[in-house]
């Protein structure tokens, strides 16, 4: 079965109280998915995805994350219980391992792209801005001559294409993660008529990124003499808050139609 | 960290900008910041140092010296180059200090001074510190204080007269803690160590065996050897101990302390000799004393390293087109000392520089000195070779496609469940730790909770869906599931509800994604959290009455609670066409009553007969 855009007209509207079974709707996070992919996709990236219940090592250890690192407390990250060295993935770098790993393994050098769309975790109480569950994409390019100005070109065409109509401006800061070095946080800025108002002429904090650190090429098979890249990893509930003026995240796992309806 | 702009002022002789242009400063070159405020005419800027920097920047020469980087303004002191040779120069025998594990303490300086007087802090010490969050205690301790917030080494008074000399002198050992070893902190609390804490101990103490703790080591010291107005010979603590003990320390006992905060980071053992040099000066100017002399263990010391790095290398990872004084700018400003071979720079770390390691660490100064808005941006070449489709994501795609199409809404429920074969064993909130084996019960509960509201969201049934993991038999699978109600046959409007579930199939993969729709939605409106009323109400009309025009009227005249209406039946006889309709009422400050609403139908219905409609 193929499907068009002609053929599947969404209604973001209400339901016509009718006979007929209306189509239903796709949950906010899915819909972004597939926009970014479609939009990724297009300039090179696949989609990779992987475990979300994670070894230790692909999570933290091989992304450079030592063993004694605040972030790898107990506090902060689901282990599994009876399982040592088993935890549900906090960020979808692990990911960004797996595939390169896999990748050597079978003999596929750089060249990589992909991004990498899914559920992580951290263990915090939730409230209307945090979740222990939430979704995030990661992105990881791979080459000979990848430069954090690239990082920069990507990030732009990818929020110029997400806020159709706005003239979109970013910005790095200055940041710290043991898996990228130089490490930048990316704020971004929508000007435009057609930007809510909300949103408009103000610099948004969206994600941290970097150059990845030779320490996690080299742990996942890949040569930091020969190869250097980017990564980046952005809350995509965030995200569908931004975009859609969403204004509590807890809304994301309610299953509650009221909300979802409106997609 | 709470950073003082008068404080930063007492390294430079040039006067420092405003307090907004220090923050944007430092938040475009270095760090962000939380928040400027004045206090007591002072700005102090809240500074959230990275980890990488804990090193050197938890104090106000840190942040000065980057100031003086970033804003090119130079430093008029060095603290790090005052000479420390008095160390050696001045030993006694008075203290012997002994250190059983140099891996948990790499360094250890006493330094003794007699006949202090302590008494209250000048002003601009009390000022200094009250500007940033602390209290003034004294002169003795608040000089140990200041030295800390000023170059980033933690510092300890103890009462010299309160521990216990044999034969005229004292000793201190610097070891593992019993087991069960207890300890009365500064704060007056008791706190029960264990064997994987470190100890300072007074080895000629009242607990004849071993000695008495009279501090956790880099967390807190005891109250047994405190300062008090009646002190007048102390031993200060200038020591280094191991990060990641102390951190374990500290939040084992539930003990974070601004001393502790700093060994966490890690920081110089070097640090330790310059931090008793500036101590024992602050104090001998603000409460007296004589000098008796020093002891210094430091087993071994830091070795110095260098890191080099190309120009060429700095520019291919920026993506920048940077020249070699732009390079030795960056370099020289910082404070780096280094040599230039041809294109290849090599760099000496100062000792307290402990995050420059490799060349990226280099090319990370260059950037964020330089300033990362000079990175131009730009595009990656067109890739070499299309991307592959994930056979999981097209799979997942195809599937939520069909769904939508056949009514069902896409939800995402918790993985966490109250059964399961896995779980977690350190969740917040302990109630379901369990890893989802199986979608279909958090299914059923969203089926339930929407069959609340159908009325409100205008459907008859609720279908939704959930394409997710679940861990069962030991393995992650993505599964489908989807929950409806089926009708009951002889029940009117009652349904039953009906799950399923099966793994996602996935099938050989395709060379490209189909197009498929996005939401259309533009914004997300805010729904009310209270119950609604549903009023049906049905009429006969004249022939020709369009149903628009009713349901126009109705909106018009049902005031600001109604939420939703719509038609929901017709049919004709003879002249006479009958309409029903359903409003939905509902309200997003208070739950309604039956009354209030019961009041608007009785207006409506009175409106809708004067229309010449006949309420049926």
């Amino acid at each position: 079965m193929h499907y068009t855009k002609k053929t599947l007209v969404l209604k973001a509207t209400t339901t016509e109280y009718t006979g007929d079974m209306p189509r239903g709707h796709i949950h906010p996070i899915s819909s972004l998915i597939r926009e970014a992919n479609r939009i990724f996709h297009e300039v090179g990236f696949a989609f990779a995805d992987g475990p979300l219940l994670e070894d230790e090592w692909h999570n933290f250890d091989a992304l450079n994350v030592p063993k004694d690192h605040p972030a790898r407390d107990m506090q902060d990250t689901f282990f599994i219980k009876d399982e040592p060295g088993m935890v549900l993935r906090t960020h979808t770098s692990n990911v960004q391992i797996r595939y390169m790993e896999s990748q050597m393994k079978k003999g596929i050098e750089p060249p990589y792209r992909i991004i990498v769309p899914g559920k992580v975790f951290r263990n915090e109480a939730t409230d209307m801005t945090h979740e222990a569950e939430f979704f995030q994409m990661e992105g990881l390019v791979v080459g000979t001559d990848v430069t954090l100005a690239h990082l920069k070109g990507t990030l732009a065409r990818f929020f110029k294409e997400l806020f159709k109509g706005a003239s979109v401006e970013i910005r790095f800061r200055p940041s710290f993660f043991p898996f990228t070095e130089p490490s930048v946080e990316v704020d971004m800025r929508l000007v435009g008529e057609n930007v809510p108002e909300k949103l408009r002429d103000k610099w948004i904090e969206m994600m941290g990124a970097g150059m990845i650190h030779p320490n996690v090429l080299k742990n996942a098979g890949v040569d930091p003499t020969k190869y250097q890249g980017f990564a980046f990893g952005m809350g995509l509930d965030r995200l569908a808050l931004l975009r859609w003026g969403i204004d509590d995240v807890r809304l994301m796992h309610s299953a509650d139609l009221r909300f979802i309806n409106q997609f | 960290m709470k950073i003082s702009r008068n404080w930063l002022q007492t390294f430079f002789d040039a006067p420092l900008p405003d307090a907004a242009i220090l923050g944007d400063a430092l938040t475009f070159h270095v760090f962000e910041i939380d928040g400027i405020e004045n206090i007591g005419g002072d700005d102090v800027l809240d500074v959230k140092i990275t980890a990488n920097r804990g090193h050197d920047c938890l104090c106000h020469f840190g942040i000065a010296k980057e100031l003086s980087a970033i804003l090119n303004i130079p430093l008029k002191k060095y603290p790090h180059t005052m000479p420390i040779d008095e160390l050696q120069k001045r030993k006694t025998t008075a203290v012997s200090v002994l250190i059983e594990d140099p891996v948990l303490c790499p360094r250890y300086i006493a330094g003794y001074i007699k006949d202090v007087k302590v008494g209250p802090s000048p002003d601009w010490l009390k000022k200094s510190l009250e500007a940033i969050g602390q209290r003034s205690i004294n002169n003795v301790v608040d000089a140990t204080n200041y030295v800390m917030f000023n170059i980033g080494q933690p510092l300890h008074a103890f009462d010299a007269g309160k521990l216990t000399a044999q034969a005229g002198n004292y000793a201190i050992n610097i070891r593992r803690a019993r087991e069960g070893e207890k300890i009365i902190a500064l704060d007056e609390k008791e706190y029960v160590l264990s064997n994987s804490m470190l100890a300072i101990v007074d080895v000629n103490g009242a607990h004849s065996q071993g000695g008495e703790a009279i501090g956790i080591a880099g967390v807190k010291g005891g109250m047994p050897a405190g300062i008090t107005e009646a002190t007048t010979d102390i031993i200060i603590e200038s020591a280094n101990f191991n990060g990641a003990s102390v951190r374990k320390t500290a939040q084992a006992l539930k003990l974070r302390t601004d001393a502790s905060t700093r060994f966490e980071q890690v920081i110089s053992p070097e640090l330790a000799g310059y931090g008793m040099r500036a101590v024992v000066e602050l104090i001998q100017k603000l409460a007296g004393g004589e000098l008796v002399g020093f002891v210094d263990e430091y087993p071994v010391p830091q070795e110095g390293r260098t890191v080099a790095v190309s120009l060429s290398r700095i520019n291919a990872v920026l993506g920048t087109k940077f020249g070699a004084t732009n390079v030795t700018d960056v370099f020289q400003h910082l404070g780096l000392p280094f040599s230039q071979e041809g294109e290849v720079f090599t760099v000496t770390p100062p000792f307290e520089r402990l995050d420059l390691i490799i060349p990226e660490d280099l090319i990370e100064e260059v950037g964020r000195i330089i300033g990362y808005d000079k990175i131009p941006d730009i595009e990656l070449p067109a890739p070499s070779r299309p991307p592959a489709v994930n056979p999981n994501f097209y799979a997942a795609e195809k599937i939520r496609e069909e769904l939508m199409s056949q009514g069902y809404s896409e939800i995402f429920t918790s993985v966490f469940r109250d059964t399961g074969e896995r779980s977690v064993q350190n969740k917040i909130d302990s109630d379901k730790p369990y890893l989802r084996n199986n979608l279909q019960p958090a299914l059923a509960e969203a089926w339930m909770s929407n069959s609340l509201w159908k009325d409100l969201l205008g459907i008859k049934t609720v279908k939704i869906f959930e394409i997710g993991p679940i861990w069962k038999d030991g393995q992650e699978v993505i599964v489908v599931g989807t929950a409806e109600g089926e009708r009951i046959s002889n029940m009117k409007g009652s349904e039953t509800l009906k799950t399923s579930e099966e793994p996602l199939k996935v099938n050989v993969p395709v060379d490209s994604y189909d197009n498929l729709p996005l939401s259309s939605a533009t914004r997300y409106q805010s729904f009310s959290k209270y119950p609604y009323i549903v009023r049906d109400i049905a009429m006969w009309t004249p022939s020709g009455t369009k149903a628009d025009d009713v349901l126009t009227l109705i909106k018009q005249n049902a005031g600001a609670l109604l939420a939703r209406c719509e038609k929901f039946d017709e049919f004709t006889k003879g002249d006479k066409t009958s309409y029903a309709f359903r409003l939905i009422f509902q309200s997003f400050e208070r739950t309604l009553t039956d009354i209030e609403v019961n009041a608007i139908m009785e207006k409506m219905t009175v409106i809708l007969k004067e229309k010449g409609f006949e309420i049926r």
